[in-house]
């Protein structure tokens, strides 16, 4: 299969790890995904923004811990008439004038450790349920579009003519759309009456919601090529094998088919995800995304844009959360790539 | 031959420089003779003043528009036959005959008003100004399907006029009379605040040929101290002085040759501008990321005021918990006006009237029922009412649309409700279509945002929010569905009423029992600010009117300026 492709190939040196190397110097007899987990183990700095990506989903879920033992306040308490001692004197948490505390570390022994937003609310226990909500939802959205994309791309290569047809003029259809704007439609739409699934109703100001449409609006980034795989591995030898032995379709998708787009599908999870994110901020800063006054980095960018000059804090945290994240997954996301390229040069013997 | 153009060149710049200084001067001439306030040493009339508003006005025809961005402008376009003092404060609410030679006659039970125009009026173009230009003024309200109609839908065989759809028909409750200058108004029941009506803005004269449609393009001609010149819409326009406005008692001509007005999306960009004398005057307030420095470093030419307006929470009395009283007495316990102040930038001035205090049947309420509002809530009260009705876990939906203050006083005050013992969650509805949406019955919208500005200074144009006659099925106003029958007796008589002076009194016990009874949650009254340029003379020429705001016909620069 793939590593033992004979091919000779000059790839881009990412962090430091990859040279050039004949893929014949790879070690025989090893399973292709244990030689990708060792060329991943190789790319250090793939490794470092993936652990970064963990102590993110750490903290994320470590947000109850901080709000409960450390800043003594929930994520959606306003303070706006509070006051807290600092340097033995008793401050405004915000402003007469509106302007709220800037970030305060552990003077205030953790409590506004990053100070509070127009409403009084402590920005670092914000931030810490804005993540979890952020991560949720481009966590399960990308679950969701893989699901969705990969039986709708499995569907249309396998079978071809009408079925084919039909779905990828449905794809076609909605790649027409610009993902922005019809995730704006759709959440407007939806944030207030919800949705009516049949068997159940999401409410309008359910996480659910934009998870949903995030996860809808992205098929197409997947269900593409997977079916332009398909097209071309069921025409290989072993699937001709299995139809002679007489396997069923379903088995030749599921089985066959399924196991050997592994890779590109485990490739292309990093970079849903952090795809997932990016418009979950975009959605929830226009509005159309996470309902207030739950917390998201976008939701947390919009409330402070008006207060950009006196308390920058307020869009710059949340904003460099979310660089921090997608920085992770799109780094941690070629380093996967890299280890699964059957054409990858990385030296897995040193 | 190039010293020849040039020393030719420089003549010319001289020559026209000093036909521009003599041409001011002349201008500062006419103005000491003619401006009834008196013009400071310091001033000069004439120059022009740059203005930046956020929004483009939603219409520049009187017939439509009904924002304050239209209406602070086209004020000083177009005259209705009553007007309003150019006065600040109390002074300025005060009716003015207008284009008609007195303020109307009332007669047959309140139900007729009688008025003449006033003689030898010209509209900017200079073609004359007839009587019969008001009923054409009025059908195109009707017709246009003006957000002003409704005012209107008083007068006999007005609604005649719009259910027949015929531009050109007859409103048979108007009568008037080209060779008198006569016109005569039959209402189909009294209005004590049709004088106010007829002050709008959208009965501003304008001529019988004006076309049935919106003329935002091509304003069409009036009488007022300015005209509209380069009209760009969405962009820009101009405001000259009208060469052929009559000398009007109370309407003074407009003291700079014209206002320049740019449309800035940037509020941080207006204010800077401002600060750097590039613009002379913004009409929204400085943003609250602003505020801090124009207030500190700039107060000598930054002033807050109050407008007559007011924010509240609405509490449905046909859904439930809101149905009870001790519920809403509960809620206006809880919440805590010095919050929402600060919500608000802190230009707002905590209150717990429903009327605003430049209303005339204002009364404040002395010893707040809930609490003063510059202290801190009562929440032990609030609970105790809470459980005392059984009511606490109770679901409720807090409606507020995605704009500032909406959406964080929507938030607060479902943090304030989940404090007393209800579980309560914000419901953000898009601005658009936020108030069609909580005044449609079928929304059930159970408590939320709500405010309203003044459209004319008569409490019945705020008492309307709460008069059980105002309950719709949808488009509804009355968000609370508040129906007391001890309310709207008092209103009923006060709004038949044409003396104001006999009917405040009866509106400010109405008040009281709005806020007694608790049927809302007043909270405050919103401050607006001037600030402006070096350039322009702070002191003597920034008069804020209580309906139109900035008075653009009293604006002038100082002498260094213009």
């Amino acid at each position: 299969m793939a590593a033992t492709d004979p091919v000779t190939t000059k790839l881009p040196d990412v962090g430091g790890v990859l040279e050039e190397v004949s893929a014949a110097e790879t070690p025989a007899g090893t399973s292709p995904w244990r030689l990708a987990t060792r060329r991943l183990r190789r790319n250090k700095v793939a490794l470092a923004f993936g652990l970064l990506f963990v102590l993110l989903v750490l903290s994320a879920l470590a947000a109850p811990i901080w709000a409960n033992n450390v800043a003594d306040t929930g994520p959606n308490k306003t303070h706006l008439t509070d006051t807290i001692k600092l340097d033995g004197k008793d401050v405004n948490v915000v402003e007469f004038d509106g302007v709220p505390i800037g970030p305060q570390g552990f003077k205030a022994d953790g409590k506004y450790f990053l100070g509070a937003d127009g409403s009084g609310r402590d920005v670092m226990v914000r931030l810490l349920y804005g993540a979890r909500n952020s991560l949720f939802i481009g966590i399960t959205a990308s679950i969701i579009t893989v699901l969705l994309a990969v039986t709708l791309g499995l569907l249309a290569g396998y079978y071809r003519k009408w079925v084919d047809a039909v779905i990828s003029r449905g794809l076609d259809v909605l790649w027409a759309f610009p993902v922005l704007l019809l995730g704006i439609a759709l959440g407007v739409s939806l944030s207030l009456g919800g949705l009516n699934l049949g068997f159940t109703t999401v409410q309008g100001n359910s996480l659910w919601i934009p998870t949903l449409i995030i996860g809808f609006v992205s098929i197409v980034y997947l269900a593409r090529p997977i079916r332009g795989q398909v097209l071309s591995l069921r025409e290989k030898e072993f699937i001709e094998a299995a139809r002679a032995q007489g396997a069923s379709d379903g088995r030749i998708m599921f089985r066959e088919l399924l196991p050997n787009m592994m890779s590109t599908i485990l490739v292309f999870v990093p970079i849903l995800v952090a795809n997932a994110i990016l418009l979950e901020a975009a959605l929830s800063f226009l509005g159309a995304g996470v309902r207030p006054p739950n917390p998201s980095w976008g939701t947390m960018i919009a409330d402070g844009i008006k207060l950009l000059v006196t308390s920058p804090h307020l869009t710059i945290v949340p904003g460099g959360m979310l660089v921090l994240t997608v920085l992770s997954l799109n780094v941690f996301g070629d380093g996967v790539r890299d280890a699964l390229d059957p054409r990858a040069t990385i030296k897995l013997d040193q | 031959m190039r010293s020849t153009l040039r020393t030719l060149l420089g003549l010319m710049a001289v020559l026209v420089l000093a036909l521009g200084a003599a041409a001011c001067g002349g201008d500062d001439d006419d103005e000491k003779g003619g401006d009834t306030g008196g013009t400071p040493a310091a001033q000069s009339s004439g120059g022009i003043a740059k203005v930046n508003l956020t929004s483009f006005p939603d219409y520049m025809d009187p017939a439509l528009a009904y924002t304050l961005e239209g209406w602070n402008s086209l004020w000083t376009v177009y005259t209705p036959l009553v007007s309003y003092k150019h006065e600040e404060g109390a002074a300025g609410a005060e009716l003015i005959p207008g284009l008609a030679e007195a303020l109307p006659e009332i007669s047959n039970g309140g139900k007729t008003y009688t008025l003449k125009l006033r003689d030898g009026l010209k509209y900017s173009d200079g073609k004359p100004v007839k009587a019969s230009d008001f009923e054409h003024t009025i059908k195109r309200v009707l017709n246009l399907e003006s957000g002003g109609s409704a005012f209107y839908l008083g007068i006999e065989g007005a609604e005649e006029y719009v259910k027949k759809g015929r531009a050109k028909g007859d409103i048979s409750g108007i009568e008037t009379d080209d060779a008198t200058g006569e016109i005569t108004i039959n209402l189909k029941e009294p209005d004590g605040s049709f004088q106010y009506v007829l002050g709008m803005d959208f009965a501003g004269i304008v001529p019988s040929d004006t076309p049935f449609e919106n003329m935002t393009k091509n304003p069409p001609p009036g009488v007022g101290p300015f005209m509209i010149e380069n009209m760009k819409q969405n962009r820009s326009f101009q405001l000259r002085k009208n060469p052929n406005f009559p000398q009007i008692e109370g309407i003074p001509e407009a003291k700079l040759d014209g206002v320049d007005v740019t449309i800035v999306k940037n509020q941080q960009r207006q204010t800077q501008d401002v600060i750097q004398n590039k613009v002379d005057w913004i009409l929204d307030p400085p943003p609250p990321d602003q505020l801090r420095t124009v207030k500190s470093q700039y107060a000598d030419r930054f002033e807050e005021y109050v407008t007559n307006s007011t924010y509240y929470f609405f509490m449905n009395e046909r859904v439930k918990p809101f149905d009870d009283e001790n519920v809403r007495k509960a809620v206006n316990f809880a919440i805590d006006k010095r919050a929402l102040a600060r919500l608000f930038g802190g230009l707002l001035e905590p209150g717990c009237n429903f009327l605003p205090p430049g209303m005339q049947g204002y009364e404040k309420i002395e010893d707040c029922p809930y609490g003063d509002p510059n202290a801190a809530p009562n929440v032990e009260e609030a609970r105790r009412l809470i459980k005392e009705a059984g009511v606490d876990g109770t679901k409720v939906s807090v409606y507020g649309n995605d704009e500032d203050p909406s959406k964080p006083v929507a938030e607060y005050l479902a943090d304030a409700l989940n404090d007393i013992g209800f579980k309560a969650e914000p419901k953000i509805v898009e601005a658009s279509v936020y108030f069609t949406t909580i005044g449609n019955q079928k929304t059930k919208a159970q408590i939320g945002f709500a405010n309203w500005f003044q459209d004319f200074p008569h409490p019945r144009n705020f008492m309307f929010l709460v008069d059980g006659d105002s309950i719709q099925n949808t488009n509804n106003q009355n968000f609370g569905n508040v129906d007391d029958p001890e309310v709207n007796k008092l209103l009923d008589e006060a709004n038949a009423n044409a003396n104001l002076d006999e009917a405040a009194p009866q509106y400010a016990e109405a008040d009281r029992l709005l806020v007694e009874k608790a049927h809302i949650a007043p909270y405050g009254h919103r401050k607006l600010a001037n600030f402006v340029s070096e350039n322009v003379d702070f002191e003597n020429c920034t008069l804020t009117h209580p309906v139109y705001e900035l008075d653009l016909t009293q604006l002038c620069l100082t002498s260094g300026a213009s």
